[in-house]
């Protein structure tokens, strides 16, 4: 059976109750969006297969229910997480001032080398607007975040916000990709070498059956 | 991980995809916001239940039970009803017995209050409902429960209009609570269970089943620390282990926790997560005989 990817991995989307997480997911993975759907209880998740400079790049794209005391649960799959997206509404101030909470959250329960990506959600919403782009950008500066305004009713930058994180995570595991390329019949599973604390020698054979 | 019922028993993949599917026909859309409000009543296909039908989709094939038979359940419901104490205190397995048969959908809401006991709290307590809803919530809390209005069971007619009925009710009902157990404050869980006792009850009916549910049958599943449910994630995962070894030893492997598929099962007691028609016999055996159905 030929492989169906080289690598994978997982992002996760945090934020506020109402944002846009899950609209966001649906665009992307199923390029649809649905004005009527239900909010999300708990933890849900989609999968996307991506090339990316020619390597087939698994997604496995975590969904987060907002609501704060839905984080007991959630915050245990931060370390599970190579790349993050912190999501915020633009018409929503409150959802703005919150990511400083969620960053916070992200530093002390994520893996210290998870690559991170500020997202303003809702920018068709121009006349609800309430936080300024440059606002966005000068949070995702402080931060040292990449920065996007999206709308997932318009497709707006929904593929290369996912597509610029899931970049950045393969940078930051180039030295695994580097062994992966000379052993080139493996898949490598950065999902599972990171949670297992193993020191990754690219010939990381942990096939696993995610779908 | 099943999303949410609402096309009824159509087809095991329809009932899977549920309400997440889109409106794609253009008529439904523009029933919209303020169809409802103005009672105005577009010419809309609903099944037996209440639920949108898309025009391609034929309804549900479950088998009817015959108007007689019906009509004799009714009989016996009624009589239980108008006699609850005798028969709760003498003829319990009898209530039981009959709740297993399913309770006939014309006197579901009532007999879900006896069976609570959310009846007798409203009786005790007349005009708490009312004060509550006079009364201005918590900023916090109506917030997060305005955000999720339009989000419960978007394909009901009762809650398809923006700002409808359907959802200013549970509006209602979600904030009555707020302030009845401000130490609770709202979950965004409760919100379907609210959602799916309007559709049986009226707003004051509604809040006390609810409240019912929160306290006696769900305690401390929506609590601030959510420490209920996740005792019972790892119950339910436990009970795995007897019941399927393979099926717990493979999750186990896959990493696949509990918490990641049966939180939104048990937190909205499975009503997004079976065809309707299943709900309604499960929520039947859950008054009846409280949460451990559902484990």
């Amino acid at each position: 059976m030929a492989k169906q990817y080289d690598v994978l991995f997982r992002l996760l989307l945090i934020g506020d109750s109402g944002v846009g997480k899950t609209c966001l997911l649906c665009r992307f993975t199923d390029n649809e969006f649905h004005p009527s759907h239900i909010s999300t209880i708990g933890v849900d998740f989609k999968m996307k297969t991506i090339d990316v400079d020619g390597i087939k790049v698994r997604i496995q794209i975590w969904d987060t229910a907002g609501q704060e005391r839905y984080q007991t649960i959630t915050k245990q799959y931060y370390r599970r997480a190579q790349g993050i997206f912190l999501v915020y509404d633009i018409t929503s101030e409150r959802s703005y001032q919150h990511i400083m909470k969620w960053a916070s959250d992200v530093d002390e329960y994520a893996p210290d080398g998870v690559q991170k990506i500020l997202i303003g959600n809702k920018a068709d919403e121009e006349h609800k607007r309430q936080v300024g782009k440059h606002q966005g950008m000068k949070l995702a500066e402080e931060y040292g975040m990449d920065f996007y305004e999206t709308s997932a009713c318009t497709n707006y930058n929904i593929k290369e916000s996912f597509t610029r994180l899931t970049e950045l995570v393969l940078m930051a595991h180039r030295k695994e990709l580097d062994g992966l390329r000379l052993a080139s019949n493996d898949e490598l599973n950065l999902a599972e070498l990171e949670e297992d604390g193993r020191k990754a020698d690219g010939t990381a054979n942990s096939k696993s059956c995610w779908c | 991980m099943a999303r949410s019922p609402g096309e009824g028993s159509v087809s095991p993949s329809a009932s899977l995809r549920g309400t997440r599917e889109t409106l794609s026909d253009p008529e439904l859309e523009s029933l919209g916001s303020d169809s409802e409000i103005n009672g105005f009543t577009a010419e809309r296909k609903t099944d037996k239940y209440g639920f949108l039908i898309k025009t391609e989709e034929n309804g549900g094939r479950e088998e009817e039970l015959s108007v007689d038979v019906l009509r004799q359940r009714e009989a016996k419901w009624l009589d239980m009803l108008f006699n609850w104490d005798k028969w709760m205190a003498k003829r319990h397995k009898k209530i039981k017995l009959r709740c297993q048969k399913g309770i006939p959908p014309s006197l579901r809401g009532r007999a879900w209050q006896y069976l609570s006991g959310s009846r007798v709290k409203m009786d005790q307590n007349p005009n708490k409902f009312t004060e509550l809803d006079s009364m201005a919530g918590d900023p916090k809390w109506v917030d997060i429960i305005e955000r999720d209005l339009h989000r419960q069971f978007p394909f009901h007619e009762m809650f398809v209009a923006r700002g409808g009925h359907g959802q200013q009710d549970l509006f209602r009902v979600l904030k009555a609570y707020t302030l009845y157990r401000p130490d609770e404050g709202y979950c965004q869980a409760q919100a379907p269970i609210a959602a799916v006792l309007l559709m049986h009850m009226p707003a004051e009916q509604a809040f006390w089943c609810l409240v019912q549910i929160c306290e006696k049958y769900l305690p401390g599943y929506y609590s601030e620390k959510l420490e209920a449910i996740q005792l019972d994630g790892r119950i339910l995962f436990s009970l795995l282990r007897k019941v399927s070894a393979v099926a717990y030893k493979h999750l186990s492997k896959q990493k696949i926790d509990p918490i990641l598929y049966m939180t939104e099962w048990f937190m909205c007691a499975f009503s997004r997560t079976l065809p309707w028609s299943s709900v309604l016999r499960v929520w039947d055996m859950f008054f009846c005989e409280g949460n451990f159905v559902c484990h």
